[in-house]
């Protein structure tokens, strides 16, 4: 393969300083080259001989195997320079500078009295710095308030408005930090792969080791040496750089390049990994934020439904109790008065002396069934609505209830009140005695007990407290509330719904000689009475 | 990652009418045209009321003939100083093109050839300057006050100390006649003048060029590096100005009917002078034909005001000196506050 470019003996002198002598190389086409040599070696002087920006002193350069002449038209044989230190124009504007000297205007043959398409070119341009990840307020910005770092890119952008054969890349690193660098890195990858040939200039080893295929090294104007990069190692370029394999020079060198270098890249990438780091904990700290809000939402709806759950058990339980109310009432008031009625007639027809005798023992039996009847609704109706309760309050009823509680299952009851029991509201009447009622019926139903004690009491002047102790067999070992409407035990459920409604605790516990206690603690509603001397 | 550039400006309360009133004097201040034409309008209306005869229709139509050519040679000196060089040439130009000019006409040749061979004079004195100051990199000035020189020389030496007298009628039209418009008759050359105005301003506008031509005298390295070769802008540039000198030297020849080998001697420094009150920067990088046309214009009614108001035209000098100081002084402040 023919190469690209070939140097041939190329010399430059400024007065009495050689700064290139007689170099020769050969790039060939799609090749990454890289130039090292430390400070004042010749790269840059080579890159702007390559440029056409000096005239060698003597030595030829052959691109595509055509001998320039100086001046080099160099644009327009398709090479394309990034010098070192970026060179716009400072009136200019961003797309101005990206396309000096290469505007796309009309007519287009018409070199220099063409009109300029701002518009094509504006479009362009953003592309070309999307490209270069960089971001400028606006493209209309003059190019001397921009930082050197954007004032690089832009010169490199510079480079990307037409196809290359051969960039010359001169040490532009210097003037970018870490996220730059390693764009500008990628960029000659791509380029390479795109078969532009590249002559990258560095003094960082570790760039040059990152994309070049050849390391040509120059010390004091002189090319010593070149190299492929697999086949070489960092230590021979260095020493080939500063020109000595002692080791007591080489490798304070060595460190000296890797340290700096080295150092720098990774305090650039530390400090983009930091801003990274902190963009990042901004962003979880909104998005926690936004989590704890949700959850708080959530919360707040969980705690809606739960009130509203609990009202409508309330209005449900209310409404059963007002149910219970007029059915006991109308059993009391048209059942059992018919019946009484029936009875009555019976007994008139039997005292009426015309009857036959066996007709009058059974009259006189169905009597008796009838008032065993009435016995068992009036039972049914105390059951559903203890009269006594709205009248004479929950003491009375309760012991009116557990008498004939008691009476009917054979098991003692004892009933102990607090003494100052008083007058209670009217749910929490019914309630507490709904309460006692389950609790008896769940002794009767699963205790098998002997006696039971109920006790009443103000344990402060704010809660009462219930307990309902039996002597019975207890509570097994797996007890749990949880599994006991799976089972369709839906007495002591019961017993801890109408507990929770009323804003109280319960407790189950097994009694010390055998047997279960029900502790029932409710808080005692009071009138809020107002302290002397505060404002309500 | 994209980088926040740039100065954000907080806006202070308290000083915030004062902040305002500074900035928008800055952008006026900073538009020396806008300057040059508010002066201009001053001093019009002033010498309107000062004398009975300025704000006549004759009065302005020897104002325009008398500006007229200084004007077009101003425009090519205009972007001669843009791109950082100047030309002390353009006197002795106007001189030898019309020289030339009147002996083509003499030798019988006709007019329109003759007015050819007049701009070809002057584009290739001013090629010539170009090539010298460009490719042999010699400073300016001195380059162009030798072709100065040797033009001037030329012309004395070719005809002897002695102008060239009857020249056509066809000719002298060009610097003569009147264009009819209505009830106006409005000088020929003052039309030109307007014509060249408008062409240059084009070409210094909208053409790819103008970029070259502004970016050399801004920043020469930029462009070398885009890969214009400034050498051939810069000549290019001198050659227009040449041409430009032999327009006026052509006009003014025209007008006065005869070709002077001494013609427009010492008018050097009032068609620099026009270029730099109309706001072109003697550092480069900077001005606009309109400031040019409106600079000569203005020049050209202080010395009017000068003789109307009935005082020794030597001190049209003084006026005119003052006035380039103050130009330059309000130019290098401008360019002191617009550094970064």
């Amino acid at each position: 393969m023919d190469p690209l470019l070939r140097v041939i003996n190329l010399s430059k002198s400024f007065g009495t300083l050689p700064a290139l002598q007689r170099i020769s190389f050969e790039v060939f086409p799609g090749e990454v080259v890289g130039l090292a040599g430390r400070s004042g070696s010749g790269k840059t002087v080579l890159a702007m001989l390559l440029a056409g920006l000096y005239k060698p002193d003597t030595g030829d350069i052959h691109f595509d195997d055509k001998r320039l002449q100086w001046p080099l038209r160099v644009r327009e044989l398709g090479i394309e320079v990034i010098h070192q230190k970026p060179d716009l124009a400072e009136h200019l504007d961003i797309t101005g500078n990206i396309f000096l000297g290469n505007e796309i205007g009309w007519p287009a043959n018409v070199k220099w009295l063409k009109v300029p398409n701002r518009r094509w070119m504006d479009k362009e341009a953003t592309r070309i710095l999307a490209q270069l990840d960089v971001h400028p307020r606006s493209l209309h910005e003059k190019v001397s308030n921009l930082t050197s770092e954007q004032r690089q890119m832009i010169a490199i952008g510079r480079v990307m408005t037409r196809p290359a054969r051969l960039i010359i890349v001169d040490e532009p690193t210097s003037l970018l930090t870490y996220p730059y660098q390693q764009n500008l890195l990628s960029l000659i990858r791509n380029w390479h792969q795109e078969g532009t040939a590249v002559i990258f200039c560095s003094k960082d080893l570790d760039h040059l080791f990152a994309v070049a295929d050849r390391i040509i090294v120059l010390r004091q104007g002189f090319r010593v040496a070149s190299h492929r990069t697999d086949e070489t190692t960092r230590e021979e370029i260095a020493a080939t750089l500063i020109g000595t394999t002692d080791r007591n020079e080489l490798t304070p060198t060595i460190w000296a390049l890797d340290s700096y270098y080295r150092a720098r890249e990774q305090a650039e990438k530390l400090r983009h990994q930091q801003s990274l780091l902190k963009s990042d904990l901004a962003a979880r700290d909104t998005l926690n934020r936004r989590l704890v809000d949700q959850l708080g939402q959530q919360v707040y709806a969980l705690d809606k439904a739960n009130i509203a759950l609990q009202d409508a058990q309330r209005r449900l339980l209310t409404e059963r109790e007002e149910e219970r109310k007029h059915l006991a009432r109308e059993l009391h008031d048209q059942l059992i008065q018919d019946l009484l009625g029936i009875n009555y007639q019976l007994e008139e027809i039997e005292a009426d002396s015309n009857l036959p005798p066996h007709f009058s023992q059974d009259l006189q039996d169905i009597s008796d069934s009838i008032r065993l009847f009435i016995e068992d609704l009036r039972r049914i109706c105390s059951d559903l609505r203890p009269p006594t309760i709205d009248n004479l309050g929950l003491g009375v009823a309760l012991q009116s209830y557990t008498r004939d509680w008691s009476d009917r299952t054979g098991i003692d009851v004892n009933l102990d009140l607090d003494v100052n029991l008083g007058r209670l509201p009217e749910t929490i009447e019914l309630s507490i005695f709904r309460i006692v009622q389950e609790s008896l019926n769940n002794v009767r139903n699963h205790a098998n007990a002997t006696a039971v004690d109920i006790h009443l009491k103000h344990t402060s002047p704010r809660s009462l407290t219930i307990s309902i102790a039996d002597d019975g067999h207890g509570l097994s070992e797996e007890f749990n509330l949880s599994t006991l409407s799976a089972k369709g035990h839906y007495g002591l459920l019961g017993i801890s719904e109408r507990v929770a409604l009323l804003g109280g605790r319960l407790k189950f516990l097994n009694r010390a000689g055998g047997g279960l206690i029900i502790q029932v603690e409710v808080p005692h509603p009071r009138v809020d009475m107002p302290i002397q001397g505060t404002p309500k | 990652m994209s980088k926040d550039i740039g100065v954000l400006l907080q806006p202070d309360k308290r000083t915030w009418v004062p902040q305002l009133i500074r900035r928008n004097w800055q952008l006026l201040v900073d538009r020396q045209e806008f300057v040059i034409f508010v002066l201009l309008l001053l001093v019009c209306i002033f010498l309107s009321f000062a004398t009975d005869t300025f704000f006549t229709a004759k009065n302005f139509a020897n104002l325009a003939r008398g500006f007229s050519w200084i004007a077009i040679i101003a425009f090519g000196e205009c972007i001669v100083i843009i791109i950082g060089g100047i030309d002390l040439s353009v006197g002795a130009v106007v001189a030898l093109a019309g020289l030339i000019s009147a002996y083509s006409l003499h030798a019988g040749l006709p007019v329109p050839l003759a007015i050819i061979l007049g701009l070809l004079t002057g584009a290739l004195i001013g090629g010539l300057n170009g090539s010298v100051i460009s490719r042999l990199s010699l400073p300016p000035f001195i380059v162009t006050l030798g072709t100065m020189s040797i033009v001037r020389g030329l012309a004395l030496g070719l005809t002897g100390g002695w102008p060239i007298r009857s020249l056509p009628q066809e000719f002298r039209m060009l610097g003569q006649y009147d264009v009819p418009l209505g009830s106006l008759a409005i000088p020929l050359p003052f039309l030109i003048m307007l014509g060249l105005a408008v062409l240059m301003s084009l070409l210094l506008n909208r053409t790819v060029l103008a970029g070259y031509i502004y970016t050399l005298g801004n920043s020469e390295r930029a462009l070398q590096v885009s890969g214009v070769n400034p050498t051939y802008i810069k000549i290019l540039v001198y050659s227009v100005c040449g041409a430009l000198a032999a327009v006026g030297g052509l006009l003014l020849t025209a007008r006065l009917g005869v070709a002077a080998p001494t013609a427009a001697q010492g008018y050097e420094l009032d068609i620099i002078a026009a270029a730099v009150i109309g706001g072109v920067s003697l550092f480069g990088g900077r001005g606009s034909i309109l400031g040019v046309l409106l600079g000569a214009a203005f020049m050209q009614v202080l010395r009017n005001g000068i003789v109307l108001l009935g005082f020794p035209s030597y001190w049209q000098s003084v006026v005119t000196g003052t006035i380039i100081l103050g130009a330059i002084l309000l130019d290098s402040w401008r360019r002191r506050s617009n550094l970064p």
